[in-house]
């Protein structure tokens, strides 16, 4: 390395290359895939595609830059703190990474933009969303790195996404259009076209969030940042929430005492999380309406409104609710409670020097963030649904163009319909669906911990396949490819997909089974779990009104190999992925 | 001599391309205290993680108790406490939290004990994990190690970064769970004037080999630093067959040699010289003399 700002940004390159793939991967395969599947609808459902394509590819950049932050553990502050003992200037410290990430949230955008343009023909905007995404990037990394205050970061980030959030949605809505919504991509090239006092706003956004980071890193860096000295802070909510939460440690069995460490330091903060959050949505759809008519009534705003009454607060609970359930996700994720810091991910030898069975201790893991996780998704889905009512049919009307609220007796109507056992296969499918979910990405986490490269080899291999398919599919609408040889790859792929799901959950238990990590009575529990699934997930297919006798028996395996070998897979996966986390 | 406690055999294991073991046999009994000396990276940790089952074993075999840590996790952990270099314990926790954790997994813990070390410690039960100081750190650590009275201890490099303070506390607590009948200790420690003082047993890793190991007093008798004296003024420092480390110059030179002291005084006295002074080898002039010769020898 011959500079400084050189190693500065091979580091930074490093931390992020993998993120930043993903990024380009996850935003244009799912916009593509999109697309795709809206070539043979109807020109306003293809409309609509491409705005959740549009919207697709922006969303990975709200998230921040997950890769940086790991290199703090997820603590506050600036994450690459061991160039305080460096001979260089804090500005180009926090500069040079700064452009960095700047420039390539900018490129991802941009690229993204191109590929969907080149598949779908629409005009997809290209500099105007590229220099807000730049925009956002900055703030982002701003907050995050220039104090240790989480509140104050959280404070700032909300904001800034609110900001865009309503101007965007102020522009893009300006022009009310009859029986469509209000952004489609004819209109794109008009409405994106920023007046250029916005790229000079945006300029100052980025000296602004440069100062103010400058100053915040140099004080963490002199070691008189006025976090410093509220160390009960330092840790944010989840913090608060685990200092919060007395519940004391029975010593009766180390069951007890494993389930009790779970539920302190990961499961209970998540279940408030979920449970404030559902407090939330009920509170704001209870003061919506009479804000949304007090707002509608004031004449200055009621003529900058297009139509006879516009959604203010009223729009703010669905999207709450669809934000809540990507955020409980996300927080259920990491079960296993694997650790990043500086480039290494491992679980904390404190756990796994416990005299606890590695089967034992990824099950209750997994069983204990999985109840957790459930009950947080009920509270939020049982808010939501109270909150229905409160909104009004035309809110959903004018977001989607259905009468939600009056459908929901439809829904009503169809769970009473459904006979006792058919109840019970809902709720079986659900709860053992919820565990797999969780049960996956905990695997795949440890797996990721261990086998790091070969992991995102064949994740990028399986994204690949995805974008080829996305391709093939763009390439039979042009007419280069014939519909026949689609439908034999999608065939060869779809056994290929079998053959390796059988394949993958017979080696992982032949491997547990030699290694003796599972019991044979667990093996059977296992089996037998994933014969209950099967069995309830028939019965929602029957209740659905699938006809099972006349179907060929390929139609019924097809149908039935993966509900039978998830449950199974995952069950064999996540303590082997454990136990290789765990001895090395 | 008590039962075998771990036997490490023919162990091997590499991170990439680096041997971080190299066909590691180690061996030890009831009742005694081992040390594992060696160089940063020499290994000393990674055999440690191999005996609590942290790391497999990709060749050669792992018992502890007679059984393999990897399999049977409960069997061994549960007779085994540890200390880390790094001090892991969850942040978040009260000391109290931390110990009524711990107790939950050893139907042995010594509440008594336990609370006795704490008092000792100054230690306040009512504080977090993240409030305490690094030493107060390996402190806490230290009791949910020792408190279930294990039959072995590992510790691995115990006082690194700690004051003379601290420092003592843990060794004395060594001592006493030592006192104990048929305990076990095995502990890493770069200090070697400190497994000097503690240790029965001392290994010398050096690049993932084990250079050196037997009983401390024999592997001190083995090794002797004498000062020679030589008739003639030698430009080139004397060839002596057993010599591992020879400083000086002129007539005076200073030499740590292994082999019978008498085999080595006729060795001086055909070249002209005699022995002035002799006295056994510290175990840092040994350390520094198995080490410095294996480096000697890559270097040709």
């Amino acid at each position: 390395m011959r500079s400084p700002s050189l190693a500065i940004l091979w580091e930074v390159w490093r931390a992020t290359r993998v993120e930043a793939a993903w990024k380009l991967a996850l935003g244009s395969g799912a916009g593509i895939f999109i697309l795709v599947l809206s070539y043979s609808q109807r020109e306003i459902v293809k409309d609509a595609n491409a705005a959740i394509a549009l919207v697709g590819i922006v969303i990975p950049h709200l998230i921040g830059w997950l890769s940086m932050a790991r290199l703090n553990n997820g603590r506050a502050g600036f994450p690459l703190y061991l160039h305080y003992t460096h001979p260089i200037r804090t500005a180009v410290v926090v500069g040079l990474p700064m452009a960095y990430l700047t420039a390539v949230s900018a490129a991802i955008y941009l690229v993204s933009a191109l590929l969907l343009r080149a598949t779908s023909g629409y005009a997809f905007p290209l500099l105007p969303v590229a220099a807000w995404m730049a925009a956002l990037t900055v703030i982002g990394v701003a907050a995050t790195w220039s104090t240790r205050n989480r509140s104050v970061q959280v404070n700032m980030m909300v904001s800034a996404t609110a900001i865009a959030y309503l101007i965007s949605m102020q522009r893009l809505t300006g022009v009310e259009i009859p029986d469509n919504y209000d952004w489609p991509p004819r209109l794109w090239p008009t409405l994106f076209d920023w007046p250029l006092t916005d790229y000079a706003v945006i300029a100052l956004i980025g000296v602004a969030s440069f100062g103010i980071t400058v100053a915040g890193v140099a004080r963490q860096r002199r070691g008189d940042g006025w976090a410093e000295v509220l160390p009960a802070q330092r840790g944010g909510v989840w913090a608060w929430l685990v200092d919060s939460i007395r519940v004391p440690c029975p010593t009766s069995s180390a069951t007890r005492a494993q389930m009790w460490f779970d539920l302190k330091s990961n499961g209970l903060p998540m279940l408030t999380i979920g449970v404030a959050l559902a407090s939330v949505i009920l509170l704001v759809s209870a003061v919506s309406s009479p804000i949304d008519a007090a707002l509608n009534a004031n004449p200055g705003l009621h003529a900058s409104c297009p139509i006879s009454e516009c959604f203010y607060v009223r729009s703010a609970p669905p999207l709450l609710t669809l934000l809540s359930l990507f955020v409980m996700l996300f927080l259920g994720r990491n079960a296993f409670s694997i650790r990043s810091r500086q480039g290494r991910t491992y679980i904390g030898a404190f756990e796994a020097t416990q005299p606890h069975g590695a089967v034992q201790m990824a099950v209750l893991k997994l069983l204990v963030r999985s109840a957790c996780l459930l009950a947080a998704l009920i509270a939020i889905g049982a808010s939501a649904w109270l909150s229905l009512p409160l909104l009004g049919d035309a809110l959903f009307i004018q977001m989607w163009g259905v009468p939600l609220n009056s459908k929901s007796s439809v829904l009503n109507d169809a769970v009473a319909t459904l006979t006792g056992y058919e109840q019970l296969s809902l709720v079986i499918v659900m709860g053992v669906g919820l565990v797999i979910w969780v049960a996956l990405f905990a695997g795949l986490g440890a797996l990721w911990a261990r086998y790091s490269r070969r992991v995102n080899i064949a994740a990028s291999s399986l994204l690949l396949c995805g974008l080829a398919f996305a391709f093939l599919a763009v390439a039979q609408r042009n007419g280069n490819v014939s519909a026949a040889v689609i439908h034999a790859i999608l065939v060869a792929a779809r056994w290929t997909a079998a053959a390796a799901i059988v394949g993958a959950t017979v080696y992982l238990y032949w491997s547990c089974l030699a290694e003796r990590t599972l019991a044979p009575r667990y093996a059977l529990g296992a089996l037998l779990l994933s014969g209950a699934f099967v069995a309830a997930w028939m019965a929602l297919l029957g209740a659905a009104g699938v006809q099972f006798a006349s179907m060929p028996w390929t139609s019924i395996a097809s149908m039935l190999l993966w509900p039978l070998f998830l449950p199974l897979f995952t069950s064999a996966l996540a303590p082997w992925s454990y136990s290789r986390v765990r001895h090395t | 001599m008590g039962q075998t406690v771990v036997e490490v055999n023919d162990l091997s294991r590499s991170f990439g391309s680096k041997r971080a073991l190299d066909g590691v046999t180690f061996h030890t009994m009831a009742g005694q205290v081992y040390g594992l000396v060696g160089a940063n990276g020499a290994g000393k940790t990674t055999l440690l993680k191999h005996l609590l089952g942290l790391l497999r074993a990709a060749t050669g075999s792992v018992r502890v108790f007679g059984l393999d840590p990897v399999r049977d996790p409960v069997g061994v952990l549960g007779r085994v406490g540890y200390l880390s270099e790094e001090r892991d314990l969850p942040e978040w926790m009260r000391i109290d939290e931390l110990m009524a954790y711990t107790q939950a997994f050893h139907p042995t813990w010594d509440a008594s004990y336990a609370r006795e070390l704490i008092d000792t410690f100054g230690l306040d039960p009512s504080k977090k994990i993240k409030e305490l100081s690094k030493g107060m750190r390996a402190q806490a650590g230290l009791v949910t190690a020792v408190a279930h009275r294990p039959e072995l201890l590992i510790l691995d490099e115990p006082s690194s970064g700690l004051d003379a303070v601290v420092r003592r506390d843990i060794l004395d607590a060594i001592v006493r769970t030592v006192t104990d009948d048929g305990r076990t200790v095995i502990f890493s420690s770069h200090l070697l004037d400190e497994v000097e003082r503690m240790s029965d047993h001392v290994t010398l890793i050096h690049q993932g080999r084990v250079a050196l190991s037997g009983v401390l007093d024999d592997v001190r008798g083995s090794y002797q630093r004498s000062r020679l004296h030589f008739v003639e003024h030698l430009v080139q420092p004397p060839v002596l067959e057993t010599a591992m480390v020879i400083e000086g110059g002129g007539r005076t030179w200073s030499v740590v040699h292994s082999g019978s002291l008498e085999q080595f005084r006729r060795a001086v006295v055909a070249r002209g010289g005699e022995i002035v002074e002799s006295r056994n080898a510290t175990l840092e002039e040994i350390f520094m003399a198995r080490a410095g010769r294996s480096r000697q020898v890559e270097a040709a």
